[in-house]
């Protein structure tokens, strides 16, 4: 950059200081998505912060500092059931995202050695992103219901007599429709680094004697984990800040940190809404953490 | 690769995963033309119709069943996404343009930046909610939640303009620069052609995001409801099959701006061919 901008500045006249507005341009370039950024981001988290120690009253909150909500907060039953649903749906969801999503992208970044047809595989992932994420919640509901798909196709092939009743309205239902909407993002990072894997590595592994389990646990599963890792970011920092498929799925019984801070609001409980709030983004840092500990990023991607 | 049994396998595996993927939305396709108004959403079919497409374009006679609110608020949607493709492309380049020489806290702004990507809606949309509240600011879906759109968008045009940028060859624009081509006409003429597949990428990626967003826009948008918006209304009432018809109807207006996006880039990418079998005849 240092050497392309001075000749355009030679040719400049009214640009006196070729050395001090090559210095100064990345930043009057950054400077308007940068103070975006801190406005409409960094600002709102700290007030959200800073909201979560004022005084609630019934109808408004009060700028005077308190740690009342905080106090209420965890010696609610309520309140703690649902920072221990939020994390029991997470792992749940996590697990299930990786034990659906790993074949098929083992299957994808290493079997499928045809370019056109990994492709089109891929293609075929994302499609369903072009629908509206609420119509792909609100899709699960006449696939699960008691006179849903899976009732009818499992009574016509006389697996069971009566319909199952617990698949809808229940956390089963939440798990699996999370698990079918953040699969995809599974699939992606894994396949990725499934397919930087060299070939050649694998078939010295085989031709040295090594069976295709031991392969998979020595070569395959240890590359791919900066996959998983990515994977598993995206997918919890998703489930963690959920509330529409809970609430769709579950008729409103499983309630996670986030429907609890969308029925504080919309009672303008603004402090209980915030500390929430807080307690949602300390864990989902924690997650975030702990997963970048598991593999360094840095150092593999 | 590995034995006759294993590939075999993950290739059955696989397509059953694509059915998971897709299953919901065949039995919702199916059961958008169940018959009304007495039809409910499940089955059996009782008669097939087209009777609740008709509900939401309003040209069936009055039922119980009202019909969705989605008139207004398609447009809201639309300009609202507009808006958001215009401010966070922008936004984009310009930022990705900075990036291309190194600064200093280059690395404190990028991951500034994609944490914009990153904190679900729930937590922005909250804070910003009562960052407006202190302030005295109304909530509306064309500032509030227009901004916070931008937030969540912006991101991702910079990565996407970021990678572009990554594969520039920056000796063209040396090239004008040194041919004394003013900055402006330079950006014009050589760099913006170069990059303008993936401004289109940026701009699709802004568009269908922001179109689709509804966790901020709940939280930062005032009474004026959007289409997610107006979707995510339907979920505390009794659904009727026109949700579902709904729902097709927008994945076929999605596919349509896909086209139009793949249109576009197919004719910059033909484009780009031309000029370059140009420059080898002369």
């Amino acid at each position: 950059m240092s050497t392309t901008l001075a000749p355009a500045a030679l040719n400049e006249p009214q640009v006196q200081d070729p050395g001090r507005r090559r210095g100064w341009a990345p930043y009057l370039l950054i400077a308007p998505g940068a103070i975006w950024m801190l406005l409409f981001l960094v600002l709102p988290i700290l007030m959200m912060v800073y909201v979560s120690f004022w005084t609630q009253t019934t109808f408004a909150i009060k700028p005077i500092l308190t740690t009342k909500s905080w106090v209420t907060f965890f010696s609610s039953e309520t309140y703690l059931s649902s920072l221990w649903t939020t994390v029991r749906i997470w792992l749940l969801v996590l697990g299930c995202t990786v034990i659906v999503g790993y074949p098929t992208a083992l299957f994808v970044g290493l079997f499928v050695r045809n370019k056109t047809l990994s492709t089109v595989l891929l293609v075929l992932c994302v499609i369903p992103f072009w629908t509206s994420f609420l119509i792909r919640v609100l899709a699960w509901r006449p696939m699960l219901g008691e006179q849903g798909a899976i009732n009818i196709i499992l009574m016509g092939l006389g697996i069971i007599r009566e319909p199952i009743s617990a698949l809808l309205f229940t956390e089963l239902s939440v798990v699996i429709g999370m698990t079918q909407i953040y699969c995809v993002f599974m699939v992606g990072p894994i396949a990725f680094m499934l397919s930087r894997i060299d070939p050649n590595i694998i078939e010295a592994a085989r031709d040295l004697g090594a069976s295709f389990p031991r392969i998979f646990r020595k070569i395959i599963l240890p590359l791919s984990m900066p996959g998983v890792v990515v994977g598993a970011i995206f997918v919890s920092v998703m489930v963690l800040g959920e509330f529409a498929t809970s609430a769709a799925l579950s008729g409103r019984k499983t309630n996670m940190l986030g429907n609890i801070i969308v029925t504080q609001v919309g009672s303008l409980k603004w402090a209980f809404a915030a500390v929430a709030g807080v307690v949602l983004t300390v864990v989902m840092g924690m997650v975030v953490a702990l997963l970048l500990r598991v593999v360094d990023l840095r150092r593999e991607l | 690769m590995q034995g006759p049994v294993i590939k075999p396998a993950l290739a059955v595996y696989t397509g059953l995963f694509i059915l998971f993927l897709y299953g919901p939305f065949f039995v919702l396709g199916i059961l958008s033309f169940q018959t009304g108004p007495e039809g409910g959403p499940q089955f059996p079919i009782v008669e097939w119709s087209t009777y609740w497409y008709r509900h939401i374009l309003g040209l069936t006679p009055p039922s119980r069943i009202a019909p969705l609110p989605i008139g207004e608020a398609l447009v809201r949607s639309l300009v609202l996404a507009f808006m958001t493709m215009v401010v966070s492309t922008l936004l984009g380049v310009l930022s990705a343009q900075a990036f291309r020489s190194r600064f200093k806290g280059s690395g404190v702004v990028f991951y500034l930046i994609v944490l914009g990507m990153m904190v679900p809606g729930v937590l922005v949309g909250l804070g910003m909610a009562l960052v407006a509240n202190t302030l005295g600011i109304d909530r509306t879906w064309w500032g509030t939640a227009f901004v916070l759109h931008v937030v969540y968008t912006f991101p991702f045009a910079f990565l996407v303009m970021l990678a572009i940028f990554n594969r520039f060859d920056a000796s063209v624009e040396e090239a004008a620069w040194s041919l004394g081509v003013s900055p402006a006409r330079t950006f014009r003429h050589v760099t913006f052609p170069l990059i303008w597949p993936g401004v289109l990428s940026a701009m699709l990626f802004a568009f269908t995001l922001s179109y689709d967003e509804f966790s901020r826009t709940l939280f930062a948008s005032g009474r004026e409801l959007t289409l997610p918006l107006a979707i995510y209304g339907t979920f505390s009432v009794e659904i009727h099959p026109n949700v579902f018809a709904f729902g097709v109807l927008t994945t076929l207006f999605s596919f349509a701006l896909l086209a139009v996006y793949a249109i576009l880039m197919g004719l910059s990418v033909r484009r780009a061919r031309r000029l370059a079998i140009q420059e080898d005849i002369t």
